[in-house]
């Protein structure tokens, strides 16, 4: 006896159908990579997996005047092969390409990624930074809520049975904005959380900052923009100084949220060097002596 | 259920339940013993087959998903007389295979890396082979072998087996 039943869904509305057929625990099969881990493990919790994996009207990555989107089904291996996101935001790009193998990035998807929101999901912190938007379909209609707001706590996601996260879309970033990514390695972080960190910036001709947004991975419960450290920066004179202040600030803000707990110790002096140093790679552009 | 796919560039057509991997169809149902199995979740590449061209771990993949789509095992991988192509050659002869345990996945993974970049630098190999692991051999030779093979099909000595996605 099989211990799930399979079923592939032809179109989104099809695909929308099955997951709401009454008297039927459904759940939407993309990568995989997730829930095959899952059901060798444990007992599945749902009566059947609508493979959603080949709809015809997949949205890759388009642009559309400012607006970009990203389907929900574009895997790592896609998602860094997309000349548009190389451009627009390479700090998803390099967060993709830091997905552990060749062989699970042909196969895990951004949506996938979000949705099982693991602690460590490596897409979430750009796509939070970028204040990407999640738009997600149900028989009712499309409702969209911010990345930021979707994910509420490691493995715990907004999107209700039925439903079916279809893509995000996020503002192309101002001109001379760059962005990075850069995460703690699997070996030095092992029983720990991997931390990351996603940042956004621009100076200008002056050498003082006018576009600041850092998202720490896995330091906070919830996955979020450290708006103190951005209005720390904000309007100031690139220094080494600002840079180191950035970086306790961002020690400070997770400590407000987090508190302090058995992991603090290592991850206050992480956050801190993590921050100052994406914070270091997008700000630099050449005009100041930092 | 009825799966209907493309195995080793051959049409097939398989009944098997629909809560098993497409690692467990391969081996247990279409005794294909070639593809091994390691970790089963992900993390050793023992299982790694190509799939629409692209290498991917069998174990997290459940098996009616390639229905309609072309899977490459390393019983795919051969040269033009059936035996070994020639990467499988360099293997051999670089001593890149001590147990063997991860060979099959490993040449996938190259194969794989040379369909989509024939001259790939040691770094680019390396890096195509971040999602096999080794016990044995500690890559170096599996890396020679790589290198050798591209290099080897850049000056057409050797062509490729008739393994179409390579
Ligand atoms: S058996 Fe599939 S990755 Fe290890
Ligand atoms: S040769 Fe033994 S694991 Fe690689």
């Amino acid at each position: 006896m099989a211990r799930f039943d399979y079923v592939r869904a032809n179109s989104l509305h099809d695909a929308i159908q099955l997951l709401n057929d009454p008297g039927m625990v459904s759940k939407p099969l993309a990568g995989g990579t997730d829930i095959l881990v899952y059901i060798r493990q444990e007992e599945p919790w749902f009566d059947r997996l609508v493979d959603i994996s080949r709809l015809p009207e997949p949205i890759i990555v388009e642009r559309d005047g400012t607006q970009i989107y990203l389907g929900a089904g574009v895997t790592f291996a896609e998602a860094t092969r997309s000349e548009l996101l190389n451009q627009t935001a390479p700090l998803l790009v390099d967060a993709c390409r830091s997905v552990g193998s060749p062989q699970i990035r042909n196969l895990g998807t951004l949506g996938g990624n979000v949705i099982n929101a693991a602690p460590c999901a490596d897409s979430l912190p750009p796509l939070v930074c970028l204040d990407a938007v999640a738009h997600i379909r149900s028989p009712e209609g499309e409702r969209q809520v911010p990345v930021s707001q979707l994910v509420t706590g490691p493995n715990r996601s907004e999107v209700k049975a039925g439903e079916l996260l279809t893509h995000f879309s996020f503002a192309t970033p101002p001109a001379g904005v760059r962005s990075t990514f850069i995460k703690l390695g699997r070996r030095n972080a092992q029983s720990i959380a991997r931390l990351s960190m996603a940042a956004m910036g621009r100076t200008n001709a002056q050498n003082v900052v006018d576009f600041a947004r850092l998202t720490p991975g896995a330091a906070t419960p919830r996955t979020e923009r450290f708006r103190e450290v951005e209005a720390r920066l904000l309007d100031q004179q690139l220094t080494e100084e600002l840079l180191v202040a950035a970086g306790e600030q961002a020690t400070a803000t997770m400590l407000e949220v987090t508190g302090r707990r058995w992991s603090t110790e290592y991850k206050e002096l992480a956050i801190r060097a993590l921050a100052e140093r994406a914070l270091r790679r997008v700000l630099h552009n050449g005009h100041g002596a930092c | 259920m009825e799966i209907e796919f493309t195995l080793n560039d051959q049409q097939i057509a398989t009944d098997a339940p629909p809560d098993i991997t497409l690692l467990a169809l391969l081996r247990d149902h279409l005794s294909l013993t070639g593809t091994k199995e390691g970790c089963e979740i992900g993390e050793c590449g023992a299982c790694s087959v190509i799939l629409d061209g692209r290498v991917i771990n069998s174990c997290m993949v459940l098996a009616p998903q390639v229905a309609g789509r072309s899977v490459i095992t390393i019983e795919g991988v051969r040269g033009a007389g059936g035996g070994p192509n020639d990467m499988q050659e360099n293997f051999i002869d670089y001593g890149a295979v001590q147990c063997g345990f991860c060979i099959p996945g490993v040449i996938m993974a190259g194969e794989a890396l040379l369909t989509h970049n024939p001259r790939p630098t040691r770094e680019e190999i390396r890096w195509a082979l971040a999602g096999n692991l080794c016990r044995c051999t500690g890559y170096q030779q599996i890396v020679d072998a790589i290198e050798a093979t591209a290099q080897g099909r850049a000056n057409g000595a050797d062509n490729p087996g008739d393994h179409g996605e390579g």
